[in-house]
């Protein structure tokens, strides 16, 4: 994909925090005007990628456009076209919700109280409250309402979701679908709630151990990873093509993950007495299958053969 | 007018939604000059990404089972009734297909496999479909 056509696009991105290396030659590209799911397990280096994209970090080598502006040099102008949310992010406690969307507008040339007011009336937070006085789940919808405020090109959503009750989950998706529909509005958006993020992301990428380990349409994604099963009652097992992961060897039945499947892959799998299944899996799944031999084995994350 | 979708399935939520849509022409539910939601109103309502919902819209349009009035929305097109037919029998079709694989997979006769299947069209009252 062409640089022009991508909100981000980071080279090789690397941070190194002591002995951790918590980013590890990062290239991703995130597409204009798709919401992009950043996925990884605990650790993985989400939110280091997002301090990273807006100059809260620096990175140790490499390096990130955001909007086509390189995030050390630009700073300022990209901050001016990106929203920010952050899990648990602290907030002015003893202002009102009022108070601090005032206070961040100033922050900013342009700003846009409709859009502010828009969420915070459809999800019913009045604006005299304290931030203090807020649930867990209306303080993120509130900083998710002020984050647009100076209507964003690229909105970051680090873990925004994690630990919401199903209904204010239900809202901030239902805000980051009325945010994407002006155009060409990117949404990056990391967590761990893959339902939630299967529904809205259109693209993905996994992080594991520092290093994306996958990037695709998820659409791609859905169509290259699958579980094969093999019946083989009486028959001799079939050979199990290099690549593949979690492979299971029962003496009637084998089982495994493929990341590059064509409708071609399973044809010589077939034989007298065999019987090939290919299964289809849920995001979840893959997250699962691809991201468990990662974890378990030692050293860094190896990418499939392609991606 | 759509059911919810279900996420975590398997079966991506751009087939998920093309298919509901497709049934509703095939069951009658959906008829031509029906208007649907707007993209931005059936993603707000499903809590999916807009570009899905404008490409089930899209794909369905270039099928002819769906029409856009420009600026007034998205109808299920006067074409429709007339594809309703063939609608019910690719469902159908889909759904044998997936059977067919079993009793090859099996090895039943075709003899035995029709045999099956006659006598659970003609039972009544019989188990409602689990699916």
């Amino acid at each position: 994909m062409s640089e022009n056509g991508c909100a981000i696009v980071t080279e090789s991105l690397t941070k190194r925090f002591g002995r951790k290396l918590a980013l590890d030659q990062v290239s991703a590209r995130v597409p204009r005007g798709s919401i992009y799911g950043l996925m990884g397990p605990n650790g993985a280096g989400k939110t280091t990628f997002v301090r990273c994209l807006l100059n809260l970090v620096n990175p140790t080598r490499g390096s990130a456009r955001v909007l086509g502006h390189d995030v050390v040099r630009d700073s300022v102008a990209v901050r001016q076209r990106v929203g920010h949310v952050a899990a648990l992010q602290p907030l002015w406690e003893w202002m009102t919700v009022r108070q601090f969307a005032e206070f961040m507008a100033g922050c900013y040339p342009r700003w846009s109280q409709e859009a502010v007011s828009g969420i915070l009336t459809r999800v019913g937070i009045d604006q005299g409250d304290r931030l203090q006085d807020l649930s867990r789940g209306q303080r993120a919808l509130a900083a998710l309402a002020v984050a647009i405020g100076h209507e964003p090109d690229l909105l970051l959503l680090d873990e925004a979701l994690t630990g919401l009750d199903p209904i204010s989950r239900r809202e901030v998706l239902r805000s980051v679908i009325d945010v994407m529909h002006a155009e060409g509005r990117t949404v990056l958006i990391t967590g761990q709630d893959i339902a939630a993020m299967e529904r809205i992301c259109d693209y993905v990428g996994f992080l594991i151990k520092g290093r994306l380990f996958w990037e695709s349409p998820l659409d791609d994604l859905k169509a290259r990873v699958k579980r094969i099963r093999i019946e083989h009652p009486g028959a001799a097992p079939p050979e199990v093509p290099a690549g593949a992961t979690k492979v299971e060897r029962g003496a009637r039945e084998t089982q495994f993950t493929v990341t590059d499947y064509s409708p071609g892959l399973a044809e010589p799998l077939a034989g007298p007495g065999r019987r090939v299944e290919v299964v289809d899996l849920s995001l979840e799944d893959i997250f699962v299958d691809l991201a468990q031999p990662q974890l378990t084995a030692a050293g860094p994350a190896a990418a499939p053969a392609q991606v | 007018m759509f059911n919810s979708i279900n996420p975590k399935s398997a079966v991506p939520i751009y087939r998920q939604i093309m298919d509901q849509i497709r049934r509703g022409v095939a069951a009658g539910t959906l008829a031509p000059g029906d208007q649907l939601p707007s993209v931005r109103e059936l993603a707000a309502q499903l809590l999916i990404n807009p570009n899905t919902a404008a490409r089930v819209y899209r794909d369905l349009e270039r099928d002819g089972l769906l029409e856009t009035r420009r600026g007034q929305g998205t109808y299920i097109s006067a074409d429709a009734s007339a594809m309703a037919e063939s609608e019910r029998k690719r469902i159908i079709a889909e759904r044998l297909e997936e059977v067919a694989r079993e009793v090859r997979a099996f090895a039943l006769s075709e003899e035995e496999a029709l045999r099956l299947f006659r006598d659970i069209l003609n039972r009544r009252g019989g188990r409602k479909d689990q699916r």
